[in-house]
């Protein structure tokens, strides 16, 4: 099945084109997000649109050159505009985004709805646009993906010191004497070219999903930024191969979204599982925490009742340390203790209820001073 | 601002009718200022009198209005290599996927130059400088699990390694606890010693007589410069601060 699919010519483009994509989005994305910039992506990405019909227009068909000249020029004026705002008027980024969003959004479904309305039936596919569509990808778009990954694949690497600085400290890099405007705008230009090579496999309304989320699980798993980076690519290659072979082989899926689905479930699974900052991984990490404080004060609480009754192996009555405790403690807490050779269980015969007492370790535990902090 | 010959060469750190706005609200204004080489300078002031844009004015971060700069005579795009410089701890994103290495050999990026990578001398330096800081230990430590007053150290260690005649540091003893106080005003001192010019933004007042030597109080315009002896007087703070302060701040009388 799979091998059938894989041999079909269509079919190895679109994967092979979802997955490169996926790669370039996910190396330059990981940069977007640590600069914060994850929704300028989502900006740019919506952006394009009117410059693909303008695209369009000029062109008088569907050429994919003059579509993403288009959608590269309206997104630079986007970017262009966004930075105007924000340095001129009071208003924060995240209102300037907002803004030039929707109102290049606006102008691209304008422009849009009245190409469909006049135009042929060339002008039908432009729709395509908004939510992608994988099988219009040609071989020969492959060699242009693969241009833009080579290139930014390049320039990562060679300017992988300044991206870093920059990203972490551009006031430092600027006093360093580093041309901080520049890298920065490198980095911003290489986001939108990631994006004007995938309007057509995912279209303008998810590009963004594929920017931020390899990022943000790939950051999830690692402390180190190229490991952060790599895994990134990774990650949205994968999703991308995912994708576009699911869709593949179940009629009606289109590519796009599924690729997006696919990149957020990872995100979904490193935020839950990732160990350290995993959200599995820190509730685990909690309890732990709680119940090494309950059996430090359940030995406290034994100690000083055998200190109460003059003798060191007195058998503490489960409800008495309850009692002292303020709350009944879990069986799971004494079991832990038992394992750990501080408490034993002793019969105390008529009583029919459980009884422990202290070891000698069990002395020592409570007695140490860190003993509430269950060091 | 094309000055060939040197402007001031005597001064650390020279400064003329620096004007510096934000929108409508001026943050410095008319500043004339000068630092002279080999003195441990503080610089003081009210919340928003301009501390820190006065820096970062001088390193060239903030475009002023008007007025210029000059480091021992040169402008500051000529003396990049000779100026460490020591931002707020909190201008950054400590979540940054790093190392406290990885952080102080940024100090080595500009010397390295473009497309090379720090290799070994740049590992063995930064863990030197980290040394200096006691911050040995948490080389390999990503930076979000230190303590404030760690990363504060990690910062100043990145200033160290490029081993530069003029430091410039904003508020590195905000927020730290007394134990780094002390490490991070020791290396200060030692700095200074050396005959480097340490220009520090500091906000507590009860500390200015017993760390540093040369004085600058700001509020927008320049209150009063000079040795610290000359200049930390109760006339000059309350120019500076207000009245109210300047009753608490101004001990019995200073030597």
């Amino acid at each position: 099945m799979l091998a059938e699919l894989i041999s079909s010519q269509l079919v190895r483009t679109v994967v092979l084109g979802a997955a490169l994509l996926g790669a370039i989005a996910g190396m330059l994305g990981a940069f977007a997000v640590l600069r914060r910039q994850s929704l300028l992506g989502d900006a740019l990405a919506h952006a394009a649109l009117p410059g693909v019909c303008l695209g369009f227009l000029i062109a008088g068909a569907r050429d994919l050159g003059s579509i993403m000249a288009g959608a590269f020029f309206t997104g630079a004026l986007a970017a262009l505009a966004m930075m105007a705002i924000t340095r001129t008027t009071r208003l924060k980024t995240d209102a300037a985004l907002g803004i030039v969003l929707s109102v290049f959004f606006a102008v691209g479904v304008v422009l849009l709805t009245y190409l469909q309305g006049v135009g042929g039936a060339a002008s039908a596919g432009l729709a395509s646009f908004l939510f992608g569509q994988a099988a219009a990808i040609l071989a020969s778009d492959l060699w242009i993906m693969g241009g833009v990954g080579l290139a930014a694949l390049a320039l990562v690497l060679a300017l992988w010191k300044e991206f870093k600085l920059v990203s972490f400290d551009a006031d430092f890099a600027r006093a360093q004497g580093l041309p901080v405007t520049a890298l920065e705008a490198t980095l911003t230009v290489m986001v939108a070219l990631a994006i004007v090579v995938g309007l057509q496999l995912v279209g303008v309304v998810l590009m963004v999903a594929l920017l931020i989320a390899p990022a943000a699980a790939a950051r999830q798993w690692t402390d180190r930024l190229g490991v952060m980076v790599a895994l990134s690519a990774a990650i949205g290659a994968l999703s991308g191969a995912g994708g576009a072979l699911v869709s593949a082989t179940t009629r009606g899926l289109a590519t796009g979204p599924v690729v997006v689905l696919i990149a957020t479930a990872a995100v979904l699974v490193s935020l839950m599982l990732a160990p350290g900052r995993g959200l599995i991984w820190q509730a685990l990490a909690a309890r732990r925490a709680r119940a090494r404080i309950t059996e430090a004060r359940i030995l406290r609480a034994m100690q000083e009742l055998a200190q109460a009754h003059g003798d060191a192996r007195y058998p503490s009555e489960q409800g008495m340390l309850a009692a002292s405790l303020g709350q009944p403690p879990d069986p799971r807490n004494f079991a832990a203790l038992e394992r750990r050779g501080l408490i034993r269980a002793v019969p105390h015969p008529p009583e029919t209820t459980r009884h422990w007492e202290l070891t000698t370790q069990g002395h020592d535990a409570a007695a140490a001073p860190d003993a509430e902090r269950g060091r | 601002m094309t000055s060939e010959t040197p402007h001031e060469p005597d001064q650390a750190l020279h400064v003329e009718d620096l004007t510096v706005s934000y929108g409508e609200a001026t943050a410095l204004w008319d500043i004339d200022l000068d630092i002279p080489p080999g003195v441990m300078c503080a610089i003081v002031g009210p919340n928003g009198a301009g501390k820190s844009t006065l820096i970062k004015a001088a390193l060239g971060l903030v475009r002023p209005v008007a007025g210029h700069v000059r480091f021992l005579g040169q402008p500051v795009a000529r003396m990049r290599g000779q100026i460490g410089y020591v931002p707020q701890r909190q201008s950054v994103d400590w979540d940054f996927p790093t190392t406290a290495r990885d952080v102080v050999e940024m100090g080595l990026y500009r010397s390295l130059g473009w497309f090379r990578r720090p290799g070994r001398d740049a590992r063995a330096r930064a863990l030197a400088a980290l040394a200096e800081v006691d911050m040995q230990d948490y080389a390999d430590r990503q930076i979000s699990q230190l303590s404030g007053g760690q990363q504060q150290r990690v910062f100043l260690a990145r200033a160290l390694v490029q081993d530069t005649p003029i430091l410039i540091l904003d508020e590195p003893l905000a927020g730290v606890d007394a134990s780094t106080e002390a490490v991070i005003m020791a290396l200060l001192q030692r700095l200074r010693d050396e005959g480097r010019t340490v220009i520090v933004v500091h906000h507590d007042l009860t500390t200015v007589q017993s760390y540093f030597d040369w004085l600058v109080m700001l509020n927008v315009r320049i209150i009063a410069q000079g040795p610290v002896r000359d200049v930390y007087t109760p006339e000059n703070l309350r120019a500076a601060y207000g009245r109210q302060l300047a009753m608490i701040a101004v001990p019995a009388q200073a030597t």
